[in-house]
């Protein structure tokens, strides 16, 4: 805690409410909304309103870093670009698409006679054909962390899902455990790696269970239970654990690439049936949902189908009074109109009711904000340095270091945004 | 399409369970405070009354006279409150406003560490210092930089000694009568030169055994380490305070004190226990030292500034003459909390996750930083500070005067 130790910290996993309940395929909406951006990166459309197009058809392309094509979702019509609301909390422009259930898919989607002939550069090629990018919820486009220069000895596959409510990616594994070590075999080849962990909560059996009996033919990956802490899932926490070592930046410093596990799945089809990235699973749960469940769904998919797919609303929902979290309720981000549109990184949908209003005092000065930091901060000092606008404190500080895990707001008796202050110092040193 | 609340994440916090909170902290603390009261009332009120020294309803005297404290600065900080925030009009805001402000805990603690026999008008006069100058002035509960309780008993203590001493001082009506100790505390007889013996230390009192107990003379409420003991094993399982800066604090008075016994000639463990046992130590290290408003947040921080108590808490007790020793210097240090939490906090932020470079990584050379740097300066702060005030006060009570004859005797 004072220097080292930073394990993070047991949060109340609200699993049971998803995780029971199978994978609820929902592949056809009547419309699907492709957002033409990606982190942050607007995309440049290469289809026209009135279009038609088949899954698996290019229909936008990022250009700049991470350049690769986006694919549509469905087969039909492109009817207009309109704006919806995305995971990052702004409306942004999205290509409507109407499914006109017909399934057609592109020329491009067949399968490979023999995966096994593929070299090293065809693997990161397909990648980049596939669109792929990274499931967990930064989105990072997965080929890029494929060509760094530095030897690779382990690909880590993330299926920690340390948030709260998260299940989507523990039924995928469940139901597709095949496909989760025929990825990360590919990974593996792509990297040149020796080995491959699989990373989950030591509580998740279903994961041992599921991988288990198809572990032995594959002799290099092995599976690595971490411990039930927030935030455990964090990829320096999952680095160090698994290979001993840590790293400033990038994890490939420390000869690790990481990836989720839904990333994993989707590349074994990538590979083996040129299928891109149209598809991904996500999370519908919270006190605030009937039913909780979690869906399969094309990219594009609006949000508040699935909600009714789960039964609506649960009875007596205040809507003014719940939130409605586009990510995990550590690390999301609360959308104010109901009408989020499924993107690449949203992994979950939560909706709960906001807890009872309570007195706010001043910040006692506990400390427990610094004493659960992962990366030692000390939020507090961040805070004083930050509203005397002095952007040396704040660099002194190592403010960049913050990962927004969001935990020195969950400790803090006082109900100090103490977070959101240390998220605002590190704007400041980017301007 | 439905409105949604909005809100900064996370969207899950520990306050979400009403059992958990600031207020929970403070009720967690004034609970602690039980053990010790009790203890109080019944070493100077029970035991007393039992001895056939005062009538039975002068034994809740040490009760009523806690309450008085705790009920002072209570009516102050309504008082404050009225007068200068406009939005307090009603019964309802002003008792909203009190209870995210902890009003009883300076009141509480004051009359804790006063004599038994301070007039009621002091206590008040001190309620005053603690609640209207040291914390409402600047600013309420989070903002004040000194303990409030330790303004107050500094201010008493400086101003109005004599008076409290004529009123009847520190010992009750047993102990008076017992004469044995010629009207001082052990700590009084300390700083009063009566030099470094057992026998003029301790005996006089009884044994060490009833410096832990603490049925020796001293201030309501801080003679007894057991009743504390207990206060600190409910405040470190509630994680109200940190269970090292008491350890660390106490720590360093033992070593230090040990030292100064070695120079000055007072063989074995007696002294340094002798030491810590007395003079509203072990009460300051739990109770004072872990205060969070007016100490470190990180913990580092956290455990420089127990270092740093323990060093000035031995330079004030026997350099400085002040029987006061603890209290000066938890409120001298008060000042420098915000200083040392941002180097500290600097430090760590760099230091801090370092071990996870184990097990065969390349080891990275990294410049001198200026966290280095502060942290060197830090650490050598203290040891010269405390060397000062080892060999000052070690030959202080030789009678041969101070360090060249005193380093000999080291050796
Ligand atoms: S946890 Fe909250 S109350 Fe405690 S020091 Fe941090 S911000 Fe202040
Ligand atoms: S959000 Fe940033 S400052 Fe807060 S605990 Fe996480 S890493 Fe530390």
């Amino acid at each position: 805690m004072i220097l080292n130790k930073a394990t993070g910290i047991r949060i109340d996993g609200k699993k049971h409410m998803s995780k029971t309940t199978p994978m609820h395929e929902y592949l056809n909406p009547r419309f699907v909304y492709l957002p033409l951006i990606q982190q942050n990166s607007p995309l440049k459309r290469t289809v026209e309103v009135g279009d038609t197009v088949k899954i698996g058809q290019t229909v936008a392309l990022r250009e700049g870093f991470g350049a690769m094509p986006i694919h549509a979702s469905v087969s039909g019509k492109v009817t207009a670009i309109k704006k919806v609301w995305h995971a990052s909390g702004r409306m942004v422009d999205a290509l409507e698409i109407e499914n006109d259930h017909q399934n057609a898919l592109d020329d491009a989607i067949r399968p490979e006679p023999d995966p096994s002939l593929f070299t090293r550069e065809e693997l990161v090629n397909k990648m980049v054909n596939a669109g792929l990018s990274g499931l967990g919820g930064a989105g990072f486009p997965t080929y890029v962390k494929y060509l760094a220069k530095t030897p690779i000895d382990v690909v880590i596959i993330n299926a920690v899902e340390c948030e709260p409510y998260i299940t989507c990616d523990y039924v995928m594994i469940e139901k597709y455990p095949e496909k989760l070590l025929k990825g990360l075999q590919y990974f593996m080849r792509a990297a040149d790696a020796k080995r491959g962990v699989i990373c989950f909560k030591n509580y998740n059996v279903g994961i041992i269970e599921a991988l288990k009996p198809l572990l032995s033919h594959y002799p290099n990956i092995t599976l690595f239970p971490v411990k039930d802490l927030y935030p455990a899932g964090w990829e320096k926490y999952l680095v160090q654990q698994v290979t001993g070592r840590s790293y400033p930046n990038l994890p490939v410093e420390a000869g690790a690439i990481v990836n989720n596990s839904g990333t994993a799945i989707v590349y074994a089809d990538v590979v083996e049936h040129n299928i891109p990235l149209i598809s991904r699973a996500i999370t519908i749960s919270g006190e605030g949902v009937k039913e909780p469940k979690n869906f399969l769904v094309p990219i594009g998919t609006p949000v508040k189908e699935l909600i009714a797919l789960c039964g609506g609303y649960a009875d007596g929902l205040d809507p003014a009074k719940s939130y409605y979290i586009a990510g995990g309720p550590m690390t999301g981000r609360a959308i104010m109109i109901d009408e989020l549109i499924v993107n690449d990184t949203l992994g979950s949908v939560i909706v709960k009711p906001m807890p009872a209003e309570r007195n706010h005092p001043a910040c006692l000065g506990c400390g427990r904000c610094a004493d659960v930091c992962p990366v030692f901060l000390a939020p507090t000092e961040i805070q004083r340095a930050f509203e005397m606008n002095d952007k040396d404190a704040v660099r002194s500080l190592n403010a960049s270091k913050c990962m927004q895990c969001g935990l020195c707001s969950y400790v803090c008796p006082s109900h100090i945004e103490i977070s959101d202050f240390v998220f605002r110092a590190k704007e400041l040193l980017r301007k | 399409m439905a409105r949604f609340a909005n809100a900064k994440a996370p969207y899950l916090r520990m306050t979400d369970n009403p059992s958990f909170g600031t207020g929970a902290i403070q009720r967690d603390f004034l609970i602690a405070l039980l053990p010790v009261i009790l203890f109080a009332f019944y070493k100077n009120g029970l035991q007393v009354y039992l001895d056939g020294n005062i009538s039975f309803l002068e034994m809740f005297y040490p009760l009523v006279f806690i309450l008085i404290g705790g009920l002072m600065s209570t009516l102050l900080e309504a008082l404050f409150f009225v007068i200068t925030d406009k939005s307090v009009r009603t019964m309802k805001t002003l008792g909203k406003k009190l209870s995210v402000s902890y009003a009883a805990i300076p009141g509480l603690l004051l009359a804790m560490i006063l004599p038994l026999y301070t007039p009621v008008w002091v206590l008040i006069f001190g309620c005053i210092a603690a609640t209207l100058v040291a914390k409402m002035l600047f600013g309420g509960f989070g903002y004040n930089i000194f303990n409030p309780a330790l303004i107050g008993y500094v201010a008493v203590a400086f101003t109005l000694y004599g008076v409290i001493q004529n009123a009847g001082g520190a010992l009750n009506a047993s102990e008076v009568l017992a004469d044995a100790v010629g009207g001082a505390t052990p700590l009084g007889a300390l700083i009063e030169g009566e030099g470094l013996s057992y026998n003029a230390l301790v005996a006089p009192y009884g044994t060490l055994l009833d410096f832990f107990v603490g049925t020796i003379p001293g201030a309501l409420a801080e003679t007894s380490a057991l009743a504390i003991l207990i206060s600190y094993v409910w405040l470190v399982a509630r994680k109200v305070i940190k269970w090292f800066v008491p350890v660390i604090f106490v720590g360093t008075v033992f070593v230090l004190s040990w030292f100064i016994g070695m120079i000055a000639g007072a063989e074995g463990v007696w002294f340094p226990l002798y030491s810590i046992l007395s003079g509203g130590l072990i009460f300051g290290a739990v109770f004072m030292a872990t205060e969070p408003v007016t100490t470190p947040r990180n913990p580092l921080g956290k455990v420089v500034f127990a270092l740093f108590l323990g060093v000035f808490t031995v330079l004030f007790r026997f350099v400085g003459d002040f029987a006061e020793g603890v209290a000066t210097a938890i409120v001298f240090m008060n000042i420098f909390t915000m200083p040392i939490d941002n180097w500290t906090a600097i430090i760590r932020s760099e230091l801090g996750g370092k071990e996870i470079f184990v097990k065969g990584a390349p080891k990275v050379k990294k410049p001198i930083s200026k966290a280095t740097i502060k942290g060197i300066i830090l650490v050598a702060l203290i040891l010269l500070i405390a060397l000062y005030g080892v060999l000052k006060a070690g030959g202080m009570f030789t009678a041969s005067g101070w360090i060249l004859p005193t380093v000999g005797r080291l050796f």
